[in-house]
């Protein structure tokens, strides 16, 4: 133990960074660490969603617990979210979770007084705090309209009160920031130059499309067979298989990288990407620092027992 | 998915598929509009909240009666016979030419078709039941007949007869063992037989010598055991012997037989007492021998090709027909069931009314005027009309018919049952079931159960139920029609018109009519032919073929005369086959299905011919596969299969790829569709079943065969698409369990909710003397319940209500008593809607419906579609799901591998294959069974290039990661989207468990029942298995601490339970210790025999011993209770 230290530094590299979309590489650690940051980014990143409903109203086709649902899966900007109290933790309203630091109500009236059908959308929503709104989804067809709640005929009304709270996906699904979060190991491909001249253009030919991904072209020029984009490889050994069908083994070897990994990143839009990945790297140091802050100590024992003492290098 | 797209919200989808939807409803309801149409004159009244308001569909009946004094002019007089209740969008209904808009405008279902009645709230149908093919002579060997009489042998000839209008009553010839024939017919629940000697003398004016011609023509010396031939040379003898009985009788005349058969009968024939005997005679042979026959002489050329037959089948020139194939079956519709119930209850009435006027005349009343119409209306009202409808009502209510004579049903009960709509699946089912008969669900033997290839094409291989009624209750095929009284232009037939025309076309092309003087040849030479049960000539065996090809001809071109659905049963010489001849049938309630008639060119693609299940047998059909199914080339096929899913029913038919799944997989989905949670109904508002099942966000599925875009499966879906990964994964999904992503459930996935009506009448009241005084209220001053119930009693629409709160209150106007209405059951559930009768002024009775949340748990059963059930064993954390590293997919769901070599549901795999395809290319993908059309060499080449396409693996798998550890799991994994189907099986509504509870009045243990909050048995069984692991405290403790234990008191000095009493300590005048509670008073106990309590000591024991001894002394027999301490022992 002494001296020797496995401290590594990890390292990002950001390669395409939109507001509800990142990819980057993360280098030098290993998958425990690439997977927490994953489950991390998932489950534990706050953020705020509709929590409670009361319904005063409602003589809309749906029923209140399918509205409230509805209403519930909704993603809130929740930049604020981070800075937030959790209701069940906040001093300042005893934990009913009404208070300003811990909550944003919203009201949302809506009737139809015409023949023509009434979409209720995200837009009604009336947020008392404006940096909690619905997200504005951009870039689809009628987005305009955001998204839709439940839609009114003539003479039916929806009527009622919402608050939103700090929550994190682990809870429920819809506090999650993550619409999608994966990581894979890059790949190493290494072509056995030698073997594989001793094919037949055919034979090269078959030997790419035998990959459903276009991982491997043949050089128009050299006839050679050439890595177009490793990343495409999705480990599914089709070409290995067809190296050893055609009676070659050992024609290319794959290995996947231990250390480093290509992590894409999507988010409800409830807060941007990179925030996302930011917040998770300050969730896990939090994580961290409460097992730091209870090492040596008789805490420590009571937290974490027998381990404990195994933390401290016992 | 353009489809789907294009409609507007809101719009309903017209016409498309409702035909054929229509189609699958069409029978219940013209066997309705028959019975309108040909007796009835049915008045409308009142039409529709019937549901709501929890009574019956009717309508008013009227009967015109017709009066008539010895050949004077007719008097008619109306009456009224009640409500009668009035089959939904049948003639009478007023929904009958509602289209879809106009349905929904009523509340009704878009897409309502109608076909059952209302009862009382509920939706109930006439269940269709196989009765034998009337007017067809069926050769049977029975056990059972030998037990006749003496002499009486196992075989025998049996015709179910059938009239216009549709009773029937059958017939048997027996055989004897002297060669002889008897016909047994039934006459007030008794069976009377006759010797056919004396019947065919009776029947018509003719001598021994035409008999005997008669009987013998079918045998011929020159024939000997030539193909086709049926008669031996036995034959003559036997008629010998018939005719002698005759003599015996001293019988020769036909004026002679009909005085004996008269002189016999009448004291059994009802009012023909005063009649002469040969009009007694008469009366019998036109009302209980061959009664769908008029014609004496039709009665006897019958006659003798029944004791044909007969001979034919004791000689073995031709076999037994089978009773239990489809070939010799027809059914029983709801309105014809009610035409003969509703024919016996008005005879009766007539009869009852004839009783009541000649007791009046008998009388002689002062005021009573026979003539006077008036005065015999008055005695027919006392006869209460009304009782006749409200029979039909009690017989759709039940299913109980209440009948003398039996109707020559072979059942009496079970004929209606309650349409629910479960789902959509369920509901069409109902109405595409045929049932066996009751009383064939008794039966020891599994030969009525067997799946017999007679029923091809007609009865679902697939679609019947495992266990008790499997192979009894079957359903229909999609395309299985059954002829009606109405033609394809929606007209009633004329069958005599009919018949006629036919036996022009037959005498056309060269049949010989019969008379019965006139003696035929019999088979080689000739054929009989036999229309609906009257022999109407022969034709040369020669020529049958020929005239059989014109006469399919005829009935599939439009012009022509024969209707479309005439069943051409052609039974060729064999050697000791089926008994030759051509029996032509144009009755209703045949099963009819159409094929291709390839044998004729193809007008404009009009050569689709109705067959029947008689022809089916002896024609060539060929599944249009381009194989000839091992048809060898002598017999070429006549005829081509429209489809080869033609032989599924509606919901078989909706299992994509089922020609790749083991067969009873296929037999377990039709079991599963029709249990499944789905999207229950489209005018739920407008409800008020008592329990409902209702999916939250169904889908379509990705993967269907074309019979869900025909019938429109998509106005009520039943699943949901999930992405499916098979795998071993935390050992949660071992034995049909499965795990669901914890955040695909939050999301809403499968959500869905129970809903359940609750009827308040308070006219419904046990108590008659304070109807009308109970009225919703609350009482203002009643704060406790304020926050539930309104001040108009009524609850709050969205309130919820948890265990024992109240929900609804009256109060009685006069005693000014309140009553309350509490939840019961621990469930917590929401108001989900209030309806309340507004016509009524004063508000008697309200549906409260309930809204129970359904969001799946642990232990909650889905399914896929094709017979793999599995529990939710885990909502697992969404984290700790694998998940794709390309995409960063991870699967909703999680089965097991081992789901699959056993079962052998290669559908599934191809379902999940096809749908990732189809979701990635963003179509629809087709998965109709047995349909081979693809470019490429095989199914898996079709789906898994396309995978391939798109830079996915051709076989389906992908590489996923542990969501745990973040690492490559070591197997590539088949993962894709599946259309998952949630079962009404739920935790929720099953669980039981207690600690304490009620108990026993009686014996002091725990009460039994999950409703009442009871315990689960602790079995003999599983005490054994208690003892035999020595676990003596556990079973100590389960079966007298926690269940019934007791202390009791024992007299030591008399041994006994019962003398011992507690003596009540005498009244003392307490005295106060400071501050010190009272002392309780030590229990004195003496035992009343001994008048001591020196002897009494305290036992336990389970308290039921205590009552046994109780029980024991009732019978005079003492036990007693020998005490010793254990050191003495």
């Amino acid at each position: 133990m002494d001296g020797v230290s496995y401290q590594r530094f990890p390292k990002v590299k950001i390669r395409e960074l939109k507001d509800e979309f990142a990819k980057f590489e993360l280098r030098d650690t290993d998958a425990s660490m690439a997977n927490a940051l994953r489950r991390v980014m998932i489950a534990e990143v706050p953020t705020i969603a509709i929590d409670l409903v009361e319904i005063e109203v409602n003589s809309s086709v749906l029923n209140d617990e399918f509205i409230a649902h509805r209403l519930g899966l909704i993603p809130l900007t929740s930049s604020r979210a981070i800075s937030m109290r959790f209701s069940r933790d906040c001093d300042a309203c005893d934990g009913d979770g009404q208070c300003e630091y811990c909550s944003v109500e919203f009201h949302l009236r809506a009737k139809c007084m015409s023949d023509q059908t009434l979409d209720v959308t995200s837009k009604d929503l009336v947020s008392s705090d404006h940096t909690v709104q619905p997200v504005d989804v951009g870039g689809f067809e009628n987005s305009d309209r955001g998204i839709i709640i439940v839609k009114l005929r003539r003479g039916q009304e929806l009527k009622l009160r919402a608050i939103a709270r700090k929550g994190i996906g682990k809870d429920h699904a819809k506090w999650s920031p993550a619409a999608t979060v994966t990581f894979m190991y890059e790949p190493e491909i290494h072509i056995n130059e030698e073997m594989m001249e001793s094919l037949t253009l055919e034979e090269k030919q078959s030997f790419v499309d035998s990959s459903p991904t276009r991982v491997f072209d043949i050089d128009a020029n050299t006839h050679q067979v050439v890595v177009v984009d490793r990343e495409a490889y999705t480990y599914d050994d089709e070409v290995l298989k067809k190296a050893e069908a055609m009676g070659k083994p050992g024609l290319v070897e794959i290995y996947a990288k231990e250390d480093s990994f290509i992590f894409t990143v999507e988010s409800t839009g409830a807060i941007k990407a990179s925030e996302m990945v930011l917040n998770a790297i300050e969730v896990l140091k939090q994580k961290l620092d409460a097992v730091t802050l209870s090492d040596d100590t008789v805490e420590a024992d009571d937290q974490f027992g027998e381990l404990g003492a195994h933390m401290r290098g016992g | 998915m353009e489809e789907l797209g294009k409609r507007r919200p809101g719009e309903l989808s017209q016409a498309e598929g409702l035909e054929e939807l229509k189609q699958l409803f069409r029978h219940h309801i013209e066997s309705f509009d028959y019975l309108i149409d040909e007796g009835l004159d049915l008045m409308l009244k009142h039409v529709k909240p019937c549901r709501q308001a929890k009574i019956s569909y009717t309508g008013s009946f009227y009967i015109t009666v017709c009066f008539q004094y010895d050949g004077g002019v007719v008097i008619r007089e109306k009456f009224n016979f009640g409500e009668f209740p009035i089959m939904l969008r049948s003639k009478r209904c007023y929904l009958r030419e509602a289209d879809p808009t106009k349905l929904v405008a009523c509340k009704e279902e878009a897409r309502e078709m109608g076909g059952f009645f209302i009862l009382n709230g509920l939706e109930r149908l006439v269940r269709a039941l196989i009765m034998p093919k009337r007017n067809y002579p069926m050769s049977v060997v029975r056990d059972s007949f030998r037990d006749r009489r003496e002499g009486y042998t196992d075989k025998a000839v049996v015709i179910r007869c059938v009239r216009g209008d549709l009773s029937s009553v059958t017939v048997k010839l027996y055989y004897l063992q002297n060669g002889s024939a008897r016909l047994g017919f039934w006459l007030q629940m008794k069976e009377y037989m006759l010797p056919v000697g004396v019947v065919l003398k009776a029947l018509i004016d003719t001598n021994d010598h035409e008999i005997y011609k008669k009987l013998t023509c079918c045998y011929s010396e020159k024939n000997g055991e030539v193909k086709g031939a049926v008669g031996t040379q036995l034959i003559g003898e036997r008629a010998k012997i018939i005719l002698d009985e005759a003599q015996h009788l001293a019988l020769f005349t036909q004026e002679q037989c009909l005085q004996h058969i008269g002189e016999h009968f009448q004291p059994l024939m009802e009012g023909m007492g005063e009649e002469s005997y040969s009009a007694v005679a008469d009366a019998l042979l036109r009302n209980y021998i061959f009664v769908h026959l008029d014609d004496n002489n039709d009665k006897f050329n019958l006659l003798i090709f029944m004791v044909q037959k007969l001979f034919s089948l004791v000689d073995q020139t031709s076999t037994p027909d089978n009773t239990d194939s489809l070939q010799n079956q027809e059914i029983l519709l709801a309105g014809h069931l009610i035409t003969i119930y509703l024919k016996e209850k008005l005879e009766d009435w007539m009869r009852k009314g004839k009783l009541l006027i000649e007791e009046t005349i008998k009388n002689k009343s002062k005021n009573f005027d026979f003539n006077s119409v008036k005065d015999i209306k008055k005695v027919m009202e006392k006869n209460r009309a009304a009782q006749v409808s409200s029979a039909i009502e009690n017989l759709l209510k039940t299913g109980t018919l209440l009948t003398q004579t039996g109707l020559d049903l072979q059942q009496r009960a079970g004929f209606t049952i309650q349409a629910e709509r479960l789902n959509y699946l369920r509901f069409i089912s109902f109405f595409r079931s045929v049932h066996r008969g009751a009383s064939f669900a008794g039966l020891r033997t599994t030969s009525v159960r067997k799946l017999l290839p007679e029923s091809w094409g007609f009865l679902c291989p697939v679609h019947t139920p495992d266990g008790e009624p499997c192979g009894l209750l079957n359903h229909m095929t999609s395309t299985c029609r059954i002829t009606s009284n109405y033609n394809s232009q929606g007209n009633i037939r004329d069958f005599f018109k009919i018949r006629m025309s036919i036996v022009d076309v037959l005498v056309g092309v060269g049949m010989t009519t019969s008379w019965p003087k006139v003696e035929h040849a019999g088979p080689p030479q000739v054929l009989p032919v036999l229309l609906d049960g009257r022999v109407i000539g022969s034709l040369p065996s020669t020529e049958a073929e020929k005239v059989v090809a014109h006469l399919r001809r005829l009935k599939v071109s439009a012009a022509s005369v024969i209707p479309d659905d005439l069943e051409v049963g052609y039974v060729p010489l064999s050697l000791g086959g089926t008994y030759p001849g051509l029996y032509l049938f144009t009755s209703p309630s045949r099963f009819i299905r159409p094929v291709r008639n390839i044998s004729i060119p193809s007008v404009d693609g009009k050569n689709i011919e109705l067959i029947g299940p008689f022809e089916q047998v002896f024609m060539e059909i060929r599944c249009p596969d381009g194989g000839n199914g091992g048809r060898s080339n002598s017999f070429p096929a006549t005829h081509e299969e429209v489809s080869p899913t033609v032989m599924l029913s509606v919901v078989a038919n909706l299992t994509p790829w089922s020609d790749h799944n083991q067969s009873p997989r296929n037999m377990y989905q039709c079991q599963m569709a029709k249990q499944t949670m789905a999207f229950s109904l489209q005018a739920i508002n407008a409800r008020a079943d008592q329990k409902l099942y209702h999916l939250q966000t169904p889908q379509s599925p990705i993967v269907r065969t074309k019979t869900y875009t025909k019938y429109c499966i998509d106005e009520y879906p039943s699943g949901t698409n999930v992405i499916v990964a098979v795998l071993a994964y935390t050992g949660y999904d071992m034995e049909d369990a499965m795990i669901l992503k914890k955040s695909s459930v939050e999301r809403g996935m499968c959500h869905g909710q129970i809903f359940q009506t609750e009827t308040i009448d308070l006219c419904d009241s046990k108590r008659m003397s304070d109807q009308g005084q109970r009225i919703f209220k609350r009482e203002h001053s009643d704060m406790s319940i304020s926050s539930f119930v309104d001040s108009d009693g009524l609850p709050h629409v969205g309130q919820v209500i948890h265990q024992d709160e109240p929900y609804c209150s009256t109060i009685d106007q006069v005693t000014n008593s309140k009553y309350i209405y509490r939840r019961k059951g621990s469930e917590t559930v929401i108001v989900d809607y209030v309806a309340v009768d507004t016509k009524n002024k004063n508000l008697q009775k309200a549906n409260i419906r309930f809204r129970h949340p359904r969001n799946p748990v642990i232990g909650d059963k889905f399914s896929s579609r094709h017979g793999q059930k599995g529990v939710c064993s885990q909502l697992w954390p969404d984290i700790d799901m694998p998940f794709s590293g390309i995409t960063g997919m991870s699967p909703d769901l999680i089965i097991n591998p081992h789901a699959f070599p056993s079962r052998m549901t290669i559908g599934m795999l191809l379902e999940i294959l096809a749908a990732k395809g189809g979701c990635l290319h963003g179509n629809f993908v087709d998965a109709t069974p047995f349909s081979d059309d693809t470019e490429s060499e095989s199914l898996v080449e079709d789906l898994g290039s396309k995978l391939r396409a798109l830079g996915f693996n051709y076989h389906g798998t992908e590489v996923l990661y542990s969501g745990v550890y973040g690492t490559e799991l070591q197997c590539e994994i088949f993962i894709g989207p599946c259309y998952y189907q949630r079962l009404r099986h739920m935790v929720s509504d099953k669980y039981q468990v207690r600690a304490t509870g009620q108990v026993d009045q009686i014996t002091r243990q725990p009460i039994k029942g999950r409703k009442r909050g009871g315990g689960v048995r602790f079995g003999e069984m599983e005490r054994d298995s208690l003892l035999a692991h020595g676990a003596a405290y556990l079973l100590h403790d389960r079966l007298h601490v926690c269940s019934d234990y007791h202390v009791a008191d024992v007299c030591s000095l008399c041994g006994s339970l019962l003398t011992t009493t507690t003596i009540q300590p005498p009244k003392r005048v307490i005295r106060e210790f400071g501050g010190l509670p009272p002392t309780k008073a030590l229990k004195k106990v003496k035992c009343l025999a001994c008048q001591t309590s020196k002897g009494m000591e305290t036992v336990a024991m389970p308290y039921v011993f205590k009552y046994l001894v109780a029980e024991l002394a009732a019978m005079n027999i003492k036990m007693t209770i020998q005490l010793n301490s254990r050191a003495a022992a």
